[in-house]
């Protein structure tokens, strides 16, 4: 059963998973373009890291694309039928829902694998200053790990109804108008950047997201 | 008698406008059951409410001995189901859609896929959404029978199509029956087509359920009445008078419930019955339909 479930996944997102491969493959090879001799300056080897920097708000980005993608893809063709197939299959609902999240996770092994691999031939290829490290290991299980929350974020939405979607849309945008409102009035209230560090910093769900996304580091 | 289906004091209800009230519906088992009704009238809400994938808001319904919803994968496990809309994945192609369908039934044969599938001359490769409806109705009705099922649902399975295929699906369906003793409950606007298949049949209109009869009482007990002399009340009649009306100093009573032996009633009330017309079913059910509404219009 989950041998077909997989399937029918793969078959509806096979494109974006490959095009993740391919992108999550080449990010970290491209990203080393500019790694120069090993002698050089400190001021050299700053621009180097400052470069690798440039280059790392792309792997949380593209970790949370693809999560998204094969989360809306997961559930899109039930959601096209209005369920009535997926419910009318004699399996438990929370059975359906676990082997279609499962059959997503495994397609975000590839570009994971991927990841590592250009990771790990950036490293070769790349003369690394002396004084920095790579960190091709990291890099990969940060950009898996990234995925695997995202997907599961994306995932839970996209489960639920249009009515679900409407709430998610309305309590984000609810925020918005409060924190211009708050604004307007000359108030010293910090909605959002208030809620953004619960959620991107230690201990908050979504903390994997910020930090350093560094494959040349000291 | 056992009952594949039993429902009893349904209640649900869709926003403002529409509810079932009270619904109770008992199919036989090993019947085919013709769930008629007008567009609107219930008929698909029914049958979803019977296959959990709507939730009362009380009542209770048992299918197979099972209880609906905590028996649900149990219950879908051994019946068949054909939804009035096509429902299955569009990109897949046919053998991959029979492939993915196969593995959530233990009780799927090969065989008699391979064998339907062949009857039906679907092509394995097309993808389902380019098959015309036609070739739609064909694969889901071989989807719901290669499952070798007790219990057939049906909601408005040949709606749409054309005789030839109408003719190939009901075929295809008769057989099975024939061989397997199973139920099938057959959801349709298509009197006529209830008529030649079903032994027994329910009437549903506005959420309610008008009539629940076997075919043959349904058909033979409602007739239209000549009758020369009427009485300007009919009073305590053995039967039901669903309608009067007057042509050149006789009328024509639509009644139901006949039987020949009430024409003595006739003779009692100083009438005289001229003729005893047969409806078929489709003058039935507009009769019976019409009689349902008028006290509450």
């Amino acid at each position: 059963m989950f041998r077909m479930i997989l399937f029918t996944q793969w078959k509806w997102s096979r494109l974006a998973v490959l095009l993740g491969t391919l992108a999550a493959f080449l990010l970290p090879i491209l990203s080393v373009q500019h790694a120069g001799s090993r002698e050089v300056t400190p001021w050299e080897a700053r621009m180097l890291l400052t470069s690798i920097q440039s280059w790392s708000v792309l792997y949380p980005t593209l970790a949370t694309a693809i999560a998204l993608t094969l989360a809306l893809m997961a559930w899109s063709a039930d959601h096209r039928g209005r369920h009535v197939y997926a419910l009318s299959l004699p399996v438990p609902r929370w059975h359906y829902a676990l082997q279609r999240f499962g059959a997503g996770a495994v397609l975000l092994i590839p570009p994971a694998i991927a990841l590592l691999i250009g990771a790990l031939v950036a490293a070769a290829l790349a003369t690394i200053p002396h004084g920095l490290q790579t960190y091709p290991v990291a890099l990969a299980a940060r950009f898996a790990l990234a995925m695997a929350v995202a997907y599961a974020v994306f995932f839970a939405i996209s489960a639920g109804t249009t009515r679900t979607a409407g709430y998610v849309l309305s309590i984000v945008g609810g925020i918005i108008v409060v924190q211009i409102l708050t604004a307007a009035a000359g108030l010293d209230v910090h909605l959002i950047p208030f809620i953004g560090d619960r959620l991107l910093l230690w201990p908050g769900p979504l903390e994997i997201f910020s930090g350093r996304w560094m494959l040349i580091d000291v | 008698m056992s009952h594949a289906i039993d429902i009893r004091d349904l209640q649900y209800r869709a926003g403002k406008t529409f509810e079932i009230r009270d619904l109770a519906l008992r199919v036989p088992t090993g019947s085919l059951y013709g769930f008629l009704g007008p567009n609107g009238s219930g008929k698909t809400t029914t049958v979803r409410l019977m296959l959990g994938l709507l939730r009362p808001l009380s009542g209770s319904i048992t299918v197979l001995g099972a209880q609906v919803p905590r028996d649900i994968p149990r219950i879908l496990a051994r019946t068949g189901y054909v939804p009035e809309q096509p429902h299955l994945y569009q990109s897949l192609t046919i053998d991959e859609a029979l492939r993915f369908h196969s593995v959530f039934y233990p009780t799927w044969d090969w065989g008699w896929a391979n064998e339907l599938f062949g009857h039906f001359g679907l092509e394995r490769d097309r993808r389902l959404s380019q098959l015309s409806k036609g070739e739609m109705g064909k694969l889901e009705m071989l989807l719901a029978l290669a499952q070798r099922p007790e219990l057939l649902v049906l909601d408005e399975p040949t709606d749409g199509l054309d005789p030839v295929v109408r003719r190939d699906v009901l075929g295809a369906l008769l057989e099975y029956v024939s061989q397997q003793n199973a139920t099938v409950f057959i959801s349709s606007h298509l009197v006529h087509e209830l008529e030649r298949i079903c032994d027994w049949v329910g009437v549903m209109d506005r959420g309610r359920l008008v009539a629940e009869l076997p075919m043959q009482s349904f058909k033979n007990g409602i007739k239209r009445l000549r009758v020369a002399n009427p009485p300007a009340l009919p009073g305590d009649t053995p039967f039901v008078v669903l309608a009067r009306e007057v042509n050149n100093g006789t009328e024509t009573w639509t009644v139901r419930g006949w039987q020949p032996p009430m024409s003595q009633y006739f003779d009692g009330v100083g009438a005289s019955l001229r003729e005893v017309i047969d409806l078929d079913l489709e003058e039935g059910f507009v009769e019976l339909l019409r009689t349902f509404r008028v006290p509450r219009e």
